[in-house]
């Protein structure tokens, strides 16, 4: 999850930063700085993965924030017209909607770890083994004795399978089962 | 929107359709013209400040004021709770009942024979459970603590009717039934086969997060109304009994 801090004077504009941050799902904390002089203090304090800054809070010098974390992305924040060279990292306050959120994404997917999670959601053998025998059923217990292994390795496939899927309960697994041809209907009646 | 006592009532229900619930579970008809928050509810003996509380909280989360809903009429919350209770048993649940069955009507059934159906099925009884237990035990000892509070039955008869009963009782059976419909949407979204009829299947997702989220509006009364309340009335309950003796 990506952290974010905003330094920015004016409380109208860091609401509406703020609104356009809110839309991506990536975003886990935002910290506001009204003052520059805070801003300059404590922003080491929440090692922020994104820095929106107001130039005018850093007058050109480097971010301390910069030393302390390699990766960190920083988009600067101006409060007048930009012009058309302007870098990807640059935002206005008077660009509309969709340039803001396509230089938010940018930066976001640049921050975002290149991980496969998509992949990762299909389910092991083991973990359609165990899925089967709860659809059944049967008990931790018993599945374990059934496949030679511990209930409490049991109950960690079962937290994984819940994980994956994104079902809890036991006859939402069992439907699951049967949809995706680990069971057959005659099997459970 | 922070819904007021002047406001068009018809405006309220345009600006939030979720509303109409609330309205409907106060037993209020529609038919509003322009008459104001105010003037429908003295039209239908309901309490003004009670309808604000109770709109507000389902318009907006965050303005939840439980110690404020605390000074209402016991009765009232109980009645609001009957009114959903109805709804919910009458029409919503056996409407998606029928909605699932049309549904698999159009699917192959040797693939999977009426498997949707019989899933809702054990989750309307798990429904018919839940309902029945407040119905049954939870709604009658609420009502009559506090005609026991309120002197109209003796406090000792109420006693030896629920010897030692206690809310918190309920607190203990209250078991989530939210978890098997969060489940069937997420099978009817990600692990259905694609359906032969979108329209029908839309509307059968949709209908189940409008019931999911009613759902959760009406157990939010339960647990930061309706609980701590009661919970209040036990102790004032216990004073008075101590008391007598």
């Amino acid at each position: 999850m990506i952290k974010v801090a905003i330094g920015e004077s004016s409380y109208i504009i860091r609401k509406g930063i703020i609104q356009l941050l809110n839309e991506f799902n990536e975003i886990d904390l935002i910290t506001e700085y009204s003052d520059a002089f805070e801003f300059e203090k404590k922003i080491h304090e929440t090692s922020p993965d994104l820095v929106i800054v107001n130039p005018s809070f850093y007058n050109g010098l480097n971010l301390p924030a910069e030393n302390a974390n390699k990766n960190l992305l920083i988009l600067h924040l101006f409060n007048s017209i930009l012009p058309a060279s302007a870098p990807k990292s640059h935002l206005s306050v008077f660009e509309n909607k969709a340039d803001l959120i396509e230089k938010l994404s940018v930066a976001i997917k640049a921050l975002k770890p290149s991980s496969n999670s998509e992949k990762d959601n299909e389910l092991t053998p083991r973990e359609k083994l165990v899925l089967k025998q709860v659809a059944l059923g049967k008990t931790n217990k018993e599945i374990g004795d059934k496949l030679f292994i511990s209930t409490h390795t049991v109950i960690s496939h079962r937290k994984n399978i819940t994980r994956k899927l994104d079902i809890k309960t036991v006859s939402g697994l069992t439907v699951y089962a049967i949809l995706n041809q680990l069971l057959s209907i005659e099997d459970i009646s | 929107m922070v819904i007021k006592a002047d406001m068009k009532m018809a405006d309220l229900v345009m600006h939030d359709i979720q509303l109409l619930a609330v309205i409907q579970r106060l037993e209020i008809p529609l038919g509003f013209r322009d008459k104001t928050v105010t003037d429908v509810c003295i039209e239908n003996s309901v309490d003004i400040d009670f309808f604000l509380h109770i709109a507000n909280a389902f318009h907006d989360h965050d303005l939840y004021p439980k110690e404020q809903f605390l000074i209402f009429k016991i009765e009232w919350i109980v009645n609001y709770l009957r009114n959903s209770h109805r709804c919910y048993v009458d029409h919503r649940i056996p409407m998606i009942e029928q909605q699932i069955i049309e549904l698999e009507a159009d699917i192959d059934k040797d693939k999977v024979p009426d498997l949707l159906l019989k899933y809702f099925r054990e989750y309307i009884n798990e429904f018919n459970g839940h309902i029945e237990l407040e119905e049954r035990i939870v709604f009658p000892y609420t009502l009559q603590l506090n005609e026991a509070l309120t002197g109209k039955i003796q406090p000792l008869d109420f006693t030896s009717k629920y010897n030692d009963y206690k809310i918190d009782k309920y607190v203990d059976d209250h078991n989530d039934i939210e978890e098997k419909l969060f489940d069937l949407k997420n099978i009817l979204i990600k692990y259905m086969p694609p359906p032969k009829n979108n329209c029908k299947y839309n509307t059968l997702i949709f209908e189940l997060f409008r019931l999911e989220k009613d759902l959760q509006d009406h157990s939010d009364l339960e647990d930061k109304v309706l609980i701590p309340k009661v919970r209040l009335m036990e102790k004032e309950f216990n004073k008075l009994t101590h008391a007598i003796k």
